[in-house]
């Protein structure tokens, strides 16, 4: 933000303090208040209220996002993108061409094409070819927009998800959702607007990076909440204090608070009492919006959710949860999607179908639960890894009875589904042996673009001065993909 | 909020007037015009030449006139004029979907320039700063040192007040915070609060500064622009022993080793005639950044990577400029052309170093080149192991050679023979000649091919059955796993292996350009006739006195620490994007004091401590709030909350718990659970949290393990450690509440506080005072003391019922209790040490 304008906000606020006679209600009213907007590239941050309600730049097709995002990246060809030509000649040599000038992963010589061993059919009205590694999309095919164009140019995990989450391949800027928070505010102060939930029990690649809100103010840093432990970090009261003490407490906390400001004058005091008072709130709104056993027993089986587990499944639950109660943005890593071949549970034979068993069928539940509440027109559900895997098998492993692929950063497919997507559409198109991209072409940079498209940012807009250059999600690319649009 | 807008534009014009340019004044183009041009023009009109619109330049006057863009002293004759006030969108400027508008008043701004004549200057940061004049004030009293006038003065003019100095229990604990980040004892306050002397202020100034804790605050902000941790970062996340560099930074900032000398040996060290071992630690400096050691990483394309980030931090550290833009293009703004970037990288990409971490052990990965630092603790486990090998060795040498001859009584080496025996072709050749075919070179190197086959290939699979053999492996492999994971590598600059540089085609390491070498950025100063081209050359230059850069950007990042804004907001960017400073000569003549006083960083700190301006009340008035809320001119000291790091070691001192040792390996105090053993690949490495015990629990924060893909938990706000910071953010949000109130760093701390004022004195007055001071440092009022006695009370009651939650809030952290007190009393004492932890005025620097 243009640091004029901060400190013109700054004595904004302080003069509203000063003229309410300091009182309390100021804050609260402040934070209820929420008409504040981002204009050009002009976001309005209060620091007494940083989280509160923003509008974009236009009316936006989304709210909010539900990002599901599969660390390692699943192999696109044997889920999404049918090459019946790959299949024709699978063990051939790969063609140097392909090859030529290339470094991979883990792969060197000439390796051997692989045909998918999975099964393609097409579903929907859309007639979207899906395999039966995912049986539980194939009813909601119709709801899906594919874009199997998909391209980067990193081919290691970390570097690529960075690109993906913050748009450049080294740590340190902003990530998505805390660009959407900084834009966006959020919708209910008692819980962080931007939560992060990891399943299969690793955090992603990137690390914290891959949520960090990099030079942006930490407040839109994304916010994990865990299965295990305290769902927040420090929310708990510690032992032998429960919450009628914790009351008394911060109620003497307070008090002495306003005996300082009276006789200080500072009116960031008031802004202190605020934060203690909201944390004490959200002591209560976590936990509560984290205990999936108050759902019923049908919300629990359609997903596949168990009260007290850590997985994929019960994450999707409270990723309805956390949006249904306001929160932006809610970014779910699951890991384990590296089909490299390495082990049984990395083949593409049965470790896909058994990843895939727990992962379809909670995207399946999500989708139809959002609808029926209402909530999937305007919740934008994002669903990929971070780069694509090779056509042919990867090297390491070319002897093994289990089947894998390289790392690879051509072509990749990723869908969307909800607020403002072409639903049942298959964009882009790859060539018939699945090595690159022939019609289409989609850069992380494009989806991103698209994504701010849809909750109502002009991308190139959506700034934050830093270092002297005004920076933005998407560097200094990325354009609109105007036909994955509803 | 409906009254937001109009308010605000009520300040709008206030501002205005208090940001300098009132229309009496003479125009600046540095000021008043440069920020104009460069955020609406020079975009599209600016000296990137791959952007550039119809071949106009307006950040070079003569193409500007040339051009007819500006004619100077007529403005109804220049196009620039017509264009920023046209109606038709096709020829307004900027293009309406630029984004970029020109407001009313900057418009009057650039015709009343065209019609002065148009006047252009260089971007003043880029002109070496000469010692301004020390203004003339009216209240000369008030001025403690030359700093007070430049303030005072502008103050007089904009018709401010400055507030009147803070008492003396605030002082301390301010120059506490700032100098040391420890609290003062009671006695310590009590001695300044009431001494005598004139010069009781000074007196402690000195004090602090000469106090050992003084190196390890303000090495803080320097290992933040240093994106010093303690591992790798990415996948693999090694851990590194960069730790000594950190060291050395506490150890060369309480020594007050010149800026100048802290600048080369950082830059240079290794490069240094005869080098002294702190001097090639210092080099790690550019050795602190990320590794990835990912399956996939490609050596030389993450060597790149390792060069860009030095190039970025080096640049963003000394010079205040961000050049990462260059890495692609030339600059947008600043007049970095993309041939200074790669002449700059030059000098970094002659390091023997492969890019991605290398194998030590599990834990350990490093990349070359490093230097090897045993110490006595490792010699001596060195030797004791040595000496077990050279025990075991007569037995494995004899258990050795009977295995051998037994081995070779299996086949009749002088024999030919045809049959494969699995030798190595060599060895094969000889042996299917007869013995008397055979040479005497040849016989030679039979015998001794034979036995490298044995100790190569038989051999391994005899010693698991060899128990004198066995042992000694054992043994060997103990040595090596030992010195591998436990020999300190610190990670150095060395320029052993020049490169060929090159420019890169937008930056792809595989997409080279036009060969470069060595040289600093045209605009600036070029490198002293003779120096050597190299980093040292580099380095020198940066401190020599024309460079225009560095000490106003040192002494501007000083200024920030101290005052929480700096002269120059923008402290990482000096460019012609930055604010123009509102007392910009203050900062010229605090750029040439510094340098002129051989780069002493204490003697700049001792000025602005001791001056009129530091030592101001932060109270704030309404004339504060209506003229200078932000406080960019300083009617009065600035409050801010303290770091967190800061904030736990607060905590943990006022509570007595802390472990003031300095230096050395780092630590792992509490952390919750699953933060580290949740981070990728675990297969890999074992990412087990290994935490402390015993009074490595309460260490300074400085010495907490630094994990670079997920730093300390509890540590909010802090710099990411990734790449180069070198401005804090300072946020306020309910999670950081979270950390202070649950936390068990804190609650042990209130604790241990609660224990100590117990043990303290006998009145409950006594003892809340005594807590409370611990922290705040002043004594409460009668107010607030009442308060403290009635918040006690309540809690008593509740604890004095429940049992069971008094010794639960008792047994949290590891310290041992003092059984002998009440419990109810002790957990009562508790909670009200939490809330005393957690007063804005303990978490603020006043």
């Amino acid at each position: 933000m243009d640091p004029y304008l901060e400190s013109m906000q700054n004595q904004t606020r302080r003069a509203f303090l000063q003229g309410t006679g300091l009182s309390l209600g100021a804050i609260a009213l402040s934070t209820l208040a929420g008409s504040a907007s981002v204009s050009g590239s002009d976001v309005t941050i209060r620091s007494a209220t940083p989280l509160e309600q923003r509008s974009p730049h236009f009316a936006p097709r989304a709210k909010r996002v539900i990002y599901l995002h599969l660390t390692g990246s699943p192999p696109n060809l044997d889920i999404y993108d049918y090459k019946p030509e790959l299949v024709k000649r699978s063990g051939q040599d790969c063609p140097d061409e392909f090859l030529k000038g290339r470094t991979f992963a883990f792969t060197t010589g000439v390796p051997k094409l692989l045909g998918t061993p999975r099964t393609f059919a097409q579903y929907g009205q859309s007639g979207t070819w899906l395999s039966d590694a995912v049986p539980n999309l194939h009813g909601i095919a119709d709801e899906l927009c594919f874009v199997h164009s998909m391209y980067t140019e990193q081919f290691n995990h970390a570097p690529a998800e960075l690109l993906v989450y913050t748009g450049s391949p080294r740590p340190g800027r902003p990530s998505m959702g805390s660009w959407l928070t900084y834009g966006l505010g959020t919708e209910n102060q008692n819980l962080p607007g931007f939560v992060v939930l990891i399943s299969s029990g690793v955090q992603p690649n990137g690390g914290a990076s891959s949520y960090s809100s990099g030079f942006l103010p930490s407040v839109f840093q994304g916010v994990q909440c865990r299965s295990k432990g305290d769902p927040v970090l420090f929310i708990s009261d510690p032992a032998g204090m429960d919450r009628k003490l914790r009351r008394r407490s911060l109620d003497a906390l307070k008090q002495l608070n306003v005996l300082q400001s009276q006789e200080l004058g500072h009116p960031e005091t008031l802004t202190r009492i605020a934060q203690y008072e909201l944390a004490f709130r959200m002591q209560t709104s976590v936990p509560e919006v984290m205990d999936i056993s108050q759902e019923t027993e049908q919300a629990l089986a359609a997903y596949g959710a168990k009260p007290g587990e850590s997985s994929f499944a019960n994450n999707c639950l409270l990723a309805r949860r956390l949006v249904e109660q306001g929160v932006r943005f809610v970014q779910l890593f699951d890991w384990g999607w590296d089909f490299h071949g390495t082990a049984p549970g990395e083949g593409l034979q049965e470790g896909l179908t058994n990843k895939w068993a727990a992962t379809d069928k909670p995207i399946a539940a999500l989708i139809k639960d959002l609808k029926q509440r209402g909530l999937l027109e305007d919740t934008l559900i994002i669903c990929g890894g971070e780069f694509g895997r090779t056509p042919f098998r990867e090297g390491r492993t070319a002897a093994s009875a289990v089947l894998g692929r390289d790392h690879y950063p051509d072509c990749f497919t990723m869908w969307m589904a909800g607020g403002g997507i072409r639903a049942g559409c298959n964009y882009g198109q790859t060539d018939e042996l699945g090595f690159g991209v022939v019609e289409n072409k989609v850069h992380v940079h494009d989806l991103q673009a698209t994504i701010m498209h849809l909750l109502g940012f002009n991308h190139e807009q959506l700034t934050y001065r830093f270092q002297g250059r005004d920076y933005r999600l998407t560097d200094v690319h990325g354009r609109v993909i105007e036909e994955l649009l509803g | 909020m409906l009254h937001f807008r109009s308010i605000l534009s009520i300040f709008l014009a206030a501002a205005v007037s208090a940001a300098g340019q009132s229309s009496a004044d003479e125009i600046d183009f540095n000021r008043d015009i440069r920020p104009i041009l460069s955020e609406s023009c020079f975009f599209c009109h600016g000296q990137d030449g791959n952007k550039r619109q119809a071949d106009l330049r307006l950040d070079v006057r003569q193409i500007a006139v040339d051009a007819g863009a500006i004619v100077p002293g007529d403005t109804s004759a220049s196009e620039l004029v017509e264009r920023i006030n046209s109606d038709d969108p096709d020829v307004l400027m900027p293009p309406p979907d630029s984004h970029r508008r020109v407001t009313p008043e900057q418009k009057q701004l650039l015709e009343r320039w065209i019609q002065e004549g148009a006047k252009y200057s260089g971007h003043w940061a880029f002109e070496a700063p000469q010692r301004p004049a020390v203004p003339n004030v009216n209240r000369v009293e008030w001025a403690r040192n030359p700093i007070d006038r430049f303030v005072l003065s502008k103050l007089e003019r904009e018709g401010l007040e400055p507030s009147p100095e803070a008492d003396r229990a605030t002082l301390i604990k301010r120059l506490s915070i700032d100098l040391i980040g420890l609290p003062p004892t009671l006695d310590e306050v009590d001695a300044f609060v009431a001494d005598p002397a004139h010069d009781a202020y000074e007196k402690l100034v000195d004090r602090l500064l000469g106090n050992p804790h003084y190196g390890e605050r303000l090495a803080l902000p320097w290992l933040d622009a240093a994106r010093y941790a303690d591992s790798n970062g990415f996948q693999q996340d090694g851990d590194t022993w960069q730790w000594l560099w950190r060291d050395w930074v506490v150890r060369a900032l309480n020594e007050d080793l010149p800026f100048d000398q802290f600048t080369i040996w950082q830059l240079a060290g290794d490069l240094l005639p005869d080098a002294t071992t702190d001097q090639k630690i210092a080099s790690g400096f550019n050795r602190n950044h990320l590794l990835n050691g990912e399956g996939g990483a490609i050596a030389e394309e993450q060597r790149f990577v390792v060069l860009f980030d030095r190039i970025d931090t080096t640049a963003t550290t000394w010079l205040g400029l961000t050049i990462a833009c260059a890495q692609c293009h030339d600059h947008k703004y600043d007049p970095t052309t993309q041939r200074d970037y790669y002449r700059l990288m030059d000098m970094f990409n002659r390091v023997p170093e492969v890019g991605t971490p290398q194998f030590f052990s599990t834990r350990i990965r490093v990349d070359k080149p490093y230097l090897e630092l045993s110490t006595e603790a490792n010699n001596q486990t060195i030797v004791e192991l040595e000496s077990k090998i050279a025990a075991a060795m007569p037995a494995a040498t004899s258990a050795d050679d009977a295995a051998y001859a037994g081995w070779r009584l299996g086949f009749d080496p002088a024999v030919k023979t045809d049959k494969d025996l699995g030798f190595p072709e060599a060895l094969t050749a000889i042996h299917n000649k007869s013995a008397g075919d055979r040479s005497e070179e040849e016989k030679n190197a039979f015998e001794a091919g034979l036995r490298k086959h044995f100790d190569e290939k038989i051999r391994p699979e005899l010693v698991a059955k060899l128990p004198a053999l066995a042992s000694l492996e054992a043994l060997k492999k103990q040595l090596s796993d030992y010195t591998n994971d436990q020999v300190p590598r610190v990670m150095v600059m060395s320029d052993d292996q020049p490169r060929e540089t090159f420019i890169l085609r937008r930056g792809e390491y595989l997409s080279p350009l036009e060969k470069v070498s060595f040289a600093t950025p045209a605009f600036l100063p070029s490198l002293a006739a003779g120096a050597p081209a190299n980093r040292l050359g580099f380095a020198q230059w940066l401190v020599a006195p024309e460079n225009p850069l560095t000490a106003r950007v040192q002494v501007n990042r000083i200024w920030q620490y101290f005052f929480g804004t700096g002269l120059v907001k923008t402290a990482e960017d000096f460019g012609v994007q930055s604010e123009y400073p509102v007392h910009r000569e203050l900062l010229d003549w605090l750029a040439v004091e510094f340098r002129e006083h051989q780069w002493s960083m204490k003697h700049v700190h001792r000025l602005i401590v001791t001056s009129a301006a530091y030592r101001q009340s932060s109270r704030i008035t309404a004339e504060h709030l209506a003229r200078d809320g932000d406080n960019r001119l300083l009617a009065r000291f600035s409050r801010s909350r303290m770091p967190a790091m800061i904030l736990r070691d607060w905590a943990l001192a006022a509570a007595g718990l802390l472990d003031a040792r300095i230096g050395g390996a780092p630590v792992y105090p509490y952390q919750p659970d699953a933060v580290w053993e949740s981070l990728a690949i675990t297969k890999e490495r074992d990412f087990t949290y290994p935490a402390s015990s015993g009074s490595d629990l309460y260490r300074r924060s400085l010495y907490t393990f630094w994990r670079r893909t997920v730093g300390p938990a509890n540590m909010f706000d802090a710099a990411n450690r990734q790449t180069c910071r070198v401005r804090l953010s300072n946020t306020s949000t309910p999670l950081h509440a979270l950390t202070t109130l649950n936390d068990p760093t804190w609650v042990e701390a209130a604790r241990v506080l609660a224990q100590k004022s117990l043990q303290q004195a006998n009145d409950l007055d006594g003892r809340l005072t005594f807590a409370f001071r611990q922290v705040i440092c002043r004594a409460p009022t009668e107010t607030g003391l009442n308060m403290l006695r009635r918040t006690y009370e309540k809690q008593f009651a509740i604890y004095n019922a429940d049992a069971e939650s008094t010794i639960k809030l008792l047994s949290v952290g590891a310290s041992q209790r003092d059984e002998t007190l009440d419990c109810a009393q002790h957990a009562a004492m508790t909670s009200v040490c939490m809330a005393i932890l957690n007063l804005d005025e303990a978490l603020t620097r006043e």
